[in-house]
């Protein structure tokens, strides 16, 4: 199945992935000339820090939307496995054994989101719509509301640390992006994905593990809201039940300006980097020049649109 | 899934390098009870007139959102200190109050812009702490303006927001000498504010002795789970006297309860924040009254804080800012816009 839409689709995804690119490029050319401060490394790495969390959700939600579902429970599966791995933190577990236990609860909130589609049969966007309720409450509850303070020193230097002047969260998803690059084109599940969310009827057919593969999806994006929550908690030196709030909406945005399709079966990790890079330098500019948050607002939904009409205007000539 | 655990047990301990690790001796902050304080009405008297800014301050402000009146207001009275002296000043603010990863942005972009001082109004007591460890780590001076507190902030400017309640529980005991049943309607669980304006006016009137907190229950700060809260309440205890609010968006809510139950002569209903619906809704006689913390005041304080801070005077770590009941036989004194009146008129209080 895959000699005949292997390299169109290739050449198609590179297109758009180079066209995504010229969008950042020409909005950060134009903050460049607005804004003396941009274009300095200061800022570059600011924007690069500001986009890690929302690149490294973004990550996961494009598997899962590739694979033709969506995950909006990740804001809130990112304040459970925040909160209770802050608790394992303060309680005086040692810090990488807290970390894993804490990117467990994200892969065990991602596993029961799955059970309910895969087993369950049930919709995507109904159970993660339960899961933005559940894991919240859930976070809420076993902290009463309140946040928890005073993690210790040793975990926060992990993401307030740097090497060579990059920031650790931005190492920390550059890795975890290529990691994503090598499973969806190079790995037999990457295949998988864009084969369940293209067709599902013609991959059961053609005998991929569709179950097993939609299974993955979820787990991952689980484990990517864990990581956000990690990154954070350690930047604020707290965890809090609250965290997370309209996370899957930004990722969401990130992925389609990428190139995501919300119909499934495609997707780019690179254009999902680029497009929350494109939302951080937006955030990052329009307050460089002091444009206040209601047009901030206007501008992101603009360039989301935007993208999309491009999106549909190259792939209409594409064929 | 194995790789991927790998993967991130390696990024975590291998290629991450220790550094910035940072001690803070300061006791973490409580913006009611910190002994290190003063009222706002000293300032002048304790450190002198208002030092003139040098040319070319720069001052920075950001606070939780502009769909929300209070924060508007705050704004307006940074605005009106930083144009009458003259001040470069630029106010910004997240796109909700749930924004709370991109109000950190908006701080963090403002740190690497060159200013003299920042006013931080933070979504919650963590998220805004990066930035302050960034400013104080670029040495600018950060201000902790109102409402959620910032453990390790080194100055606050705000509402003692324990004297909100307090100041309500006071008019039930002055004007309700028989006492009676009372409810508190309360803002998001969790929250400092609600919880201390909660406090004092439970405390308060506890210990008058012949009043009763029959209902204490949180409405999230919105108008319609107030409304419903407040209709259950007046069900359950007919014979009740009086609400507080901790919003008066939820004022306004318990409101329209006490009227489509009948009982506007009965039942005595109290805000907080004094929002221009509630000053309306004094002085058509619908709402008791409100504790009004006089945003547009509170952002000129601020922002005087901030310019003694810079001229290297010595404040206390907080300084409270104004607040006062608000009732129908006092709603005019203090809903006048000129704000050298208010000042005296707080000042003789």
């Amino acid at each position: 199945m895959n000699s005949m839409t292997q390299s169109p689709l290739l050449s198609r995804i590179k297109f758009r992935e180079a066209g995504t690119l010229l969008g950042l490029i020409l909005i950060g050319a134009v903050f460049a000339w607005q804004s003396d401060t941009f274009l300095t490394t200061p800022n570059i790495i600011n924007i690069l820090q500001q986009s890690s969390i929302n690149a490294c959700i973004a990550l996961g939600m494009t598997l899962v939307i590739i694979s033709g579902g969506i995950d909006l429970s990740v804001g809130p599966v990112a304040a459970l496995s925040a909160v209770l791995g802050a608790a394992m933190l303060v309680a005086g577990v040692p810090v990488p054994l807290a970390i894993l236990g804490a990117l467990a609860v994200g892969v065990f909130c991602g596993f029961v989101n799955g059970a309910l589609i895969t087993w369950g049969g049930l919709q995507p966007f109904i159970v993660t719509l339960g899961g933005l309720s559940l894991y919240r409450a859930l976070a809420l509850i076993y902290t009463g509301g309140t946040p928890i303070f005073g993690l210790p020193d040793e975990f926060r230097a992990l993401t307030n640390g740097s090497v060579l002047g990059v920031p650790n969260p931005v190492i920390v998803v550059a890795i975890l992006a290529v990691l994503a690059w090598v499973i969806l084109n190079k790995s037999p599940l990457g295949e998988y994905f864009m084969a369940v969310g293209g067709n599902p009827e013609a991959a059961r057919i053609a005998g991929v593990p569709v179950t097993l593969t939609r299974q993955m999806a979820y787990m991952i994006s689980g484990f990517m809201a864990a990581v956000a929550a990690m990154i954070l908690i350690g930047r604020l030196g707290a965890a809090e039940p609250t965290l997370g709030t309209l996370w899957e909406l930004d990722a969401i945005a990130a992925a389609a300006i990428g190139g995501a399709s919300l119909m499934g079966g495609r997707g780019s990790i690179f254009g999902t980097l680029i497009g929350a890079i494109i939302l951080g330098t937006l955030r990052n500019g329009l307050t460089l020049m002091n444009v206040q948050a209601f047009y901030q607002l206007l501008a992101t939904g603009i360039i989301i649109i935007v993208a999309m009409l491009i999106d549909k205007l190259t792939s209409g000539k594409q064929g | 899934m194995q790789h991927f655990l790998k993967g991130a047990l390696a990024a975590s301990v291998f290629t991450l390098s220790m550094g910035m690790a940072q001690a803070q001796d300061l006791s973490p902050l409580n913006s009611d009870s910190e002994p290190d304080r003063m009222d706002w009405s000293e300032l002048e008297a304790k450190f002198g007139p208002l030092p003139a800014p040098p040319a070319g301050t720069k001052v920075g402000g950001v606070s939780k959102t502009l769909a929300n009146e209070y924060w508007r207001s705050l704004g307006q009275g940074y605005q009106n200190v930083a144009t009458a002296l003259g001040i470069e000043f630029v106010y910004q603010a997240a796109q909700s109050e749930g924004d709370q990863l991109g109000q950190l942005s908006i701080a963090e972009n403002l740190i690497s812009q060159g200013f003299n001082a920042l006013l931080f109004s933070p979504q919650t007591d963590a998220n805004l702490i990066p930035a302050v460890e960034a400013a104080a780590a670029a040495g600018i001076p950060v201000l902790n303006v109102n409402d959620a507190v910032i453990p390790s902030a080194t100055q606050y400017v705000g509402n003692v927001q324990k004297g909100n309640g307090v100041n309500v529980a006071n008019w039930f005991i002055a004007n309700r000498p028989d006492g009676g049943k009372v409810a508190v309607i309360e803002g998001q669980p969790g929250v400092y504010a609600a919880g201390q304006r909660t406090a004092g006016f439970t405390e308060t009137i506890t210990a008058a002795g012949n009043f009763e907190v029959v209902a204490s229950v949180p409405a999230n700060w919105s108008r319609e789970e107030a409304f419903n809260a407040a209709a259950t309440i007046l069900q359950q205890y007919p014979d009740l006297i009086g609400f507080y609010a901790n919003n008066d968006g939820m004022a306004l809510g318990v409101v329209e309860a006490v009227k489509a139950a009948g009982k506007q002569d009965q039942v005595a209903v109290f805000g907080t924040d004094g929002i221009s619906d509630a000053y309306a809704a004094v002085r058509s006689g619908d709402l008791t009254g409100t504790v009004d913390s006089f945003p547009v005041l509170t952002g000129e304080i601020a922002m005087e804080v901030a310019l003694r801070l810079m001229a290297g005077q010595d404040l206390p770590r907080v300084v409270a800012t104004p607040q006062a009941l608000i009732t129908k036989e006092n709603v005019e004194t203090y809903a006048t816009s000129d704000m050298a009146a208010l000042r005296a008129a707080l000042m003789a209080q």
